[in-house]
């Protein structure tokens, strides 16, 4: 079984198709990093996955569970009920990390896990301890999102997408908000989720990292999947044109 | 031109003649009865206040409505209220009534028509001024909070009500102080605030120190306003 499935996703905006029948399947402890040039459709691939925009057409599954169906070209996504539930499987880490500003990193993380999934305070304050211990953040558990550097509050996005228990974890582009001796310390958290076996999908322009954390890479040009296979085949010895002309643009 | 005569010519101009001469004991009747009409002012000024502020923000919504025609009609609305004279829209609500459905104009009519202008007209502005501030928050806040799984109203009021409230306290502190001095209008139904008894007292005595006393009250109550106004922004100061 898939923790995570897309098939066929097809999306446009005012006529300008974005998607082009996009598919991926991830299977659990698989980490899948996207890369692909600027406007190739890398995030309105993330965002129709995690239900930020819907699809013209296509399926979405997690975990097995139907969240949308294409029948005879018309879509047809699952019931609020069905939808709230699948929402707990997955969290999305965003480029620019979008914390709540009025609230302290403690707050951030578990605010979340108290009113939507309503568990145990006690528990929870134990669990969200250890995420800041893992971070490396704990010293900052009561400051304010605008006291951290942009480092810092990426691991507490992390953090707390985490705290929500996901199936699996979404990031798009996680570090290009950032300096590059800051993208170090995100990276390695992510490197460390890796470890643990947390299922992710990474859109990255870090090439050595994905090549490093990834079990697989997908290239991913003009709404269509050019070129898949295993991490160190793609950067190293890619097949496709398209796909050596990015990489030869990225190394330059 | 001796020094007497000039200091007596300054003297008969200015109104505290009254306080220098004969009738200085009438000065505290007269600030008494202006005074009286505070009752009313406050009453309006409150009133509308509490009304107003939850109201503009029904009417942002409805503004902000994906549906075409509500956002329509709540922007012509917007438009009017704003368009146009708050006095008019006084006067409108205090016949309409009696010349568009017949009825004859009950006693209580004149402060509940007073304060349903108010309260509208005022609602009209902060529901724009709620607007802006909702709009200004970026989109990014409304998304992450949908992907954590926060129902429409928790990400509402957890996520963004605060920080609209922060965005848009100095604009709606203008607002209130505008307020204030808009109290003046209800004179125009000849409800008796603290202008309208003024003017009568002023009229009758033929000296304007009760207008003074008038604009003093407003003074003081503007100031009052702006040091609560200015504690409430400071207490949003702690995130940024
Ligand atoms: N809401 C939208 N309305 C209209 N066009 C959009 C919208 N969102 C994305 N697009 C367009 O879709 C195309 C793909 O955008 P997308 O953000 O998915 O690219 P990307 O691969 O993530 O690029 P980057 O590497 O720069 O982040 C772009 O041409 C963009 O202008
Ligand atoms: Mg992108």
């Amino acid at each position: 079984m898939y923790i995570f499935e897309i098939n066929n996703c097809k999306k446009q905006f005012n006529g300008n198709i974005i998607l082009n029948d996009v598919s991926l399947k991830v299977k659990e402890s698989e980490v899948v990093s996207i890369i692909g040039s600027s406007g190739s459709g890398k995030t309105t691939l993330l965002r129709c996955a995690t239900l930020l925009e819907t699809m013209d057409s296509g399926n979405l599954k997690y975990l097995g569970e139907t969240v949308a169906t294409t029948q005879n070209n018309k879509i047809k996504y699952a019931d609020k009920k069905t939808i709230k539930k699948i929402k707990n499987y997955y969290g999305l880490v965003f480029q620019n990390f979008n914390l709540f500003p009025h609230w302290t990193v403690y707050k951030n993380i578990i605010d979340p896990v108290l009113s939507i999934q309503k568990r145990d305070k006690n528990i929870v304050d134990g669990e969200v301890d250890l995420l800041l211990k893992k971070i490396g953040l704990y010293d900052k558990k009561n400051n304010y999102p605008y006291e951290l550097s942009g480092g810092q509050k990426q691991r507490v996005a992390i953090a707390r997408a985490l705290a929500m228990k996901p199936k699996i974890l979404f990031f798009d582009e996680p570090t290009s908000a950032l300096d590059p001796e800051l993208t170090v310390e995100v990276l390695k958290i992510i490197k460390d989720l890796a470890k643990i076996k947390m299922t992710m999908v990474i859109v990255t322009h870090e090439m050595n990292f994905a090549k490093d954390v990834s079990d697989r890479i997908i290239f991913v040009d003009k709404g269509y999947i050019v070129e898949e296979g295993i991490a160190k085949d793609i950067i190293d010895n890619p097949r496709e044109e398209r796909t050596k002309q990015f990489l030869s643009k990225l190394s330059k | 031109m001796n020094l007497v005569s000039v200091s007596n010519s300054v003297i008969n101009i200015l109104p505290f003649r009254y306080l220098l001469f004969d009738e200085a004991i009438k000065i505290s009747d007269i600030a008494v009865r202006v005074l009286a009409g505070t009752k009313n002012t406050l009453f309006i000024f409150f009133t509308t206040l509490i009304l107003s502020l939850p109201l503009g923000l029904v009417i942002a919504f409805l503004r902000m409505s994906k549906i075409k025609i509500v956002s329509f009609i709540t922007k012509s609305i917007i438009s009017i209220l704003r368009g146009t004279p708050l006095m008019l829209q006084l006067i409108v609500w205090f016949y309409m009534p009696y010349y568009v459905f017949g009825i004859k104009l009950s006693v209580n009519w004149r402060i509940i028509s007073i304060i349903i202008g108010f309260s509208i007209n005022y609602a009209a502005y902060f529901a724009e001024i709620y607007r802006a501030g909702i709009t200004n928050i970026p989109i990014g806040q409304t998304e992450a909070a949908t992907i954590l799984g926060y129902s429409k109203s928790q990400s509402f009021f957890k996520i963004i009500l605060p920080q609209m409230i922060k965005r848009v306290i100095p604009p709606v502190t203008n607002e209130i102080i505008t307020l204030i001095k808009d109290t003046s209008l209800a004179f125009v139904l000849t409800y008796t605030e603290v202008f309208t008894l003024a003017k009568q007292v002023a009229a009758s005595k033929t000296t304007i120190i009760p207008l003074f006393v008038a604009g003093v009250f407003y003074y003081i109550f503007n100031g009052i306003v702006a040091i609560t106004m200015d504690k409430i922004e400071k207490s949003f100061k702690y995130f940024d």
